[in-house]
Protein backbone atom coordinates (compact mmCIF):
# COMPACT_ATOMS: atom_id res chain seq x y z
CA UNK A 1 0.00 0.00 0.00
CA UNK A 2 1.26 3.67 -0.89
CA UNK A 3 2.27 5.66 2.11
CA UNK A 4 0.56 8.97 2.70
CA UNK A 5 2.35 12.03 1.50
CA UNK A 6 3.87 13.84 4.70
CA UNK A 7 4.46 17.65 4.34
CA UNK A 8 3.72 18.45 8.23
CA UNK A 9 6.71 19.74 9.98
CA UNK A 10 7.52 16.81 11.88
CA UNK A 11 8.24 13.77 10.47
CA UNK A 12 5.86 10.55 11.19
CA UNK A 13 7.34 8.54 14.08
CA UNK A 14 6.05 4.75 13.63
CA UNK A 15 8.33 3.43 16.48
CA UNK A 16 10.44 4.28 19.64
CA UNK A 17 13.17 1.99 19.57
CA UNK A 18 15.87 2.27 22.51
CA UNK A 19 18.03 0.28 20.63
CA UNK A 20 19.07 3.19 18.77
CA UNK A 21 20.72 4.65 21.64
CA UNK A 22 23.56 2.99 21.46
CA UNK A 23 24.87 4.97 19.13
CA UNK A 24 25.27 7.94 21.03
CA UNK A 25 27.93 5.82 23.25
CA UNK A 26 29.76 4.64 20.27
CA UNK A 27 32.13 7.64 19.44
CA UNK A 28 30.46 8.49 15.83
CA UNK A 29 31.34 11.49 13.99
CA UNK A 30 34.32 12.55 16.65
CA UNK A 31 35.78 14.06 14.18
CA UNK A 32 32.58 16.46 13.04
CA UNK A 33 32.42 16.98 16.53
CA UNK A 34 35.90 17.75 17.53
CA UNK A 35 35.61 20.33 14.51
CA UNK A 36 32.56 21.94 15.87
CA UNK A 37 33.60 22.15 19.07
CA UNK A 38 37.10 24.00 17.83
CA UNK A 39 34.88 26.33 15.37
CA UNK A 40 33.01 27.36 18.40
CA UNK A 41 35.95 28.02 20.38
CA UNK A 42 38.07 29.77 17.55
CA UNK A 43 35.23 31.41 15.97
CA UNK A 44 32.59 31.60 18.63
CA UNK A 45 28.78 32.47 17.60
CA UNK A 46 27.17 34.81 15.09
CA UNK A 47 25.56 38.19 16.41
CA UNK A 48 22.18 36.69 16.49
CA UNK A 49 19.52 39.16 15.58
CA UNK A 50 17.10 38.17 18.60
CA UNK B 1 8.37 22.11 4.33
CA UNK B 2 6.23 21.05 1.88
CA UNK B 3 8.43 18.16 1.01
CA UNK B 4 7.46 14.77 1.43
CA UNK B 5 9.48 13.06 4.63
CA UNK B 6 10.12 9.42 5.02
CA UNK B 7 8.45 8.03 8.73
CA UNK B 8 10.93 7.16 11.49
CA UNK B 9 12.30 5.23 14.37
CA UNK B 10 13.23 7.51 17.22
CA UNK B 11 15.51 6.41 20.22
CA UNK B 12 14.15 7.34 23.16
CA UNK B 13 16.71 9.69 24.10
CA UNK B 14 15.24 11.95 21.42
CA UNK B 15 18.83 12.12 19.64
CA UNK B 16 18.93 9.21 16.98
CA UNK B 17 16.68 8.60 14.47
CA UNK B 18 16.59 5.99 11.89
CA UNK B 19 14.50 6.33 8.08
CA UNK B 20 14.66 4.05 5.08
CA UNK B 21 15.91 5.87 2.18
CA UNK B 22 13.80 4.40 -0.88
CA UNK B 23 15.04 5.04 -4.27
CA UNK B 24 15.95 3.13 -7.57
CA UNK B 25 18.85 1.49 -5.74
CA UNK B 26 16.60 0.35 -3.07
CA UNK B 27 16.43 0.38 0.61
CA UNK B 28 18.75 2.49 2.55
CA UNK B 29 18.74 2.76 6.34
CA UNK B 30 20.00 6.24 7.30
CA UNK B 31 20.89 7.62 10.97
CA UNK B 32 20.68 11.02 12.05
CA UNK B 33 22.50 11.54 15.38
CA UNK B 34 22.26 14.49 17.43
CA UNK B 35 25.82 14.50 19.48
CA UNK B 36 26.40 16.92 22.48
CA UNK B 37 29.16 19.39 21.96
CA UNK B 38 30.92 21.45 24.72
CA UNK B 39 28.40 24.33 24.53
CA UNK B 40 25.17 24.25 26.36
CA UNK B 41 22.11 23.13 24.42
CA UNK B 42 24.21 23.48 21.12
CA UNK B 43 24.74 20.07 19.56
CA UNK B 44 26.44 18.49 16.03
CA UNK B 45 24.02 17.11 13.76
CA UNK B 46 25.47 13.79 12.37
CA UNK B 47 23.93 11.55 9.23
CA UNK B 48 24.86 8.79 7.24
CA UNK B 49 23.78 5.43 5.76
CA UNK B 50 23.59 2.38 8.32
CA UNK B 51 25.66 -0.42 7.37
CA UNK B 52 23.55 -3.46 8.51
CA UNK B 53 26.58 -5.71 8.56
CA UNK B 54 29.09 -3.96 10.68
CA UNK B 55 26.02 -1.81 12.22
CA UNK B 56 28.81 1.23 11.27
CA UNK B 57 27.57 4.46 9.56
CA UNK B 58 29.24 6.05 7.17
CA UNK B 59 28.87 9.85 6.40
CA UNK B 60 30.83 9.95 3.49
CA UNK B 61 29.02 7.51 1.29
CA UNK B 62 27.04 9.16 -2.03
CA UNK B 63 24.25 7.18 -2.24
CA UNK B 64 22.65 8.56 -5.25
CA UNK B 65 19.45 6.80 -3.92
CA UNK B 66 17.47 9.75 -6.56
CA UNK B 67 15.75 11.13 -3.64
CA UNK B 68 18.21 13.74 -1.57
CA UNK B 69 15.61 15.89 -1.71
CA UNK B 70 13.08 13.90 0.80
CA UNK B 71 16.07 12.63 2.44
CA UNK B 72 17.22 16.40 3.01
CA UNK B 73 13.66 17.37 4.14
CA UNK B 74 13.59 14.20 6.68
CA UNK B 75 16.68 14.62 8.40
CA UNK B 76 15.38 18.21 8.68
CA UNK B 77 12.56 17.39 10.07
CA UNK B 78 14.20 15.76 13.16
CA UNK B 79 14.85 19.06 14.46
CA UNK B 80 11.43 19.39 15.53
CA UNK B 81 11.55 16.48 17.33
CA UNK B 82 14.68 16.87 18.97
CA UNK B 83 13.68 21.10 20.22
CA UNK B 84 10.37 19.81 21.14
CA UNK B 85 12.09 17.19 23.73
CA UNK B 86 14.98 19.54 24.57
CA UNK B 87 15.51 23.19 25.20
CA UNK B 88 17.82 23.12 22.20
CA UNK B 89 18.26 26.30 21.03
CA UNK B 90 21.68 25.58 18.21
CA UNK B 91 22.76 23.00 16.06
CA UNK B 92 25.67 22.94 13.85
CA UNK B 93 26.30 20.92 11.18
CA UNK B 94 29.26 20.49 8.97
CA UNK B 95 29.61 18.38 5.87
CA UNK B 96 31.80 15.74 5.80
CA UNK B 97 32.89 16.08 2.47
CA UNK B 98 32.60 19.33 0.53
CA UNK B 99 30.26 17.67 -1.79
CA UNK B 100 28.24 16.75 1.26
CA UNK B 101 28.45 20.55 2.48
CA UNK B 102 27.05 21.38 -0.73
CA UNK B 103 24.27 19.19 -0.50
CA UNK B 104 23.25 20.53 2.66
CA UNK B 105 23.37 24.28 1.40
CA UNK B 106 21.72 23.15 -2.12
CA UNK B 107 18.69 21.74 0.87
CA UNK B 108 18.78 24.54 2.72
CA UNK B 109 18.26 27.47 -0.29
CA UNK B 110 15.42 25.17 -1.91
CA UNK B 111 13.60 25.46 1.59
CA UNK B 112 14.99 29.14 2.97
CA UNK B 113 11.59 30.55 3.11
CA UNK B 114 9.92 27.77 4.57
CA UNK B 115 13.33 27.43 6.61
CA UNK B 116 13.33 30.61 8.07
CA UNK B 117 10.17 30.66 9.41
CA UNK B 118 11.41 28.78 12.32
CA UNK B 119 14.72 29.29 12.58
CA UNK B 120 17.98 31.41 11.77
CA UNK B 121 20.64 30.48 9.55
CA UNK B 122 24.43 30.76 9.52
CA UNK B 123 26.64 29.77 6.96
CA UNK B 124 30.71 29.48 7.95
CA UNK B 125 32.99 31.25 5.87
CA UNK B 126 36.65 30.96 6.75
CA UNK B 127 36.52 32.11 10.75
CA UNK B 128 32.61 34.03 10.30
CA UNK B 129 29.79 33.34 10.67
CA UNK B 130 27.36 34.89 8.44
CA UNK B 131 23.81 35.23 7.59
CA UNK B 132 22.93 32.16 4.88
CA UNK B 133 23.23 33.38 1.44
CA UNK B 134 21.91 30.92 -1.61
CA UNK B 135 24.64 31.40 -3.54
CA UNK B 136 27.60 31.38 -1.27
CA UNK B 137 30.05 28.45 -0.16
CA UNK B 138 29.68 27.64 3.26
CA UNK B 139 32.39 25.40 5.44
CA UNK B 140 29.38 24.51 7.84
CA UNK B 141 25.81 25.87 8.71
CA UNK B 142 24.49 27.08 12.29
CA UNK B 143 20.62 27.04 13.15
CA UNK B 144 19.11 28.60 16.06
CA UNK B 145 15.59 28.33 16.73
CA UNK B 146 12.89 31.48 17.06
CA UNK B 147 11.49 30.16 20.07
CA UNK B 148 8.34 31.80 19.37
CA UNK B 149 7.55 29.81 16.46
CA UNK B 150 9.11 26.29 17.48
CA UNK B 151 6.45 25.16 19.63
CA UNK B 152 4.81 23.00 17.34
Amino acid sequence: MKQAKNTDKKPTVIKVDKNLDKYLNKGLFKEKIDKANEVLKTVGLPKFSK
Amino acid sequence: MKIDKYPVIIGETSMVFEFISQGIHGSIPKLVIYSKTHLHNFYNLGFGDKDETTRQIDDEVVTNNGDSEKVLATVASTLYILSTNFRMQWFLQTGSTKARTRLYRIGISNNLSEIEEDVEVYGLVGDKWQPFQKQTEFDGFLVLKKKSNFTT
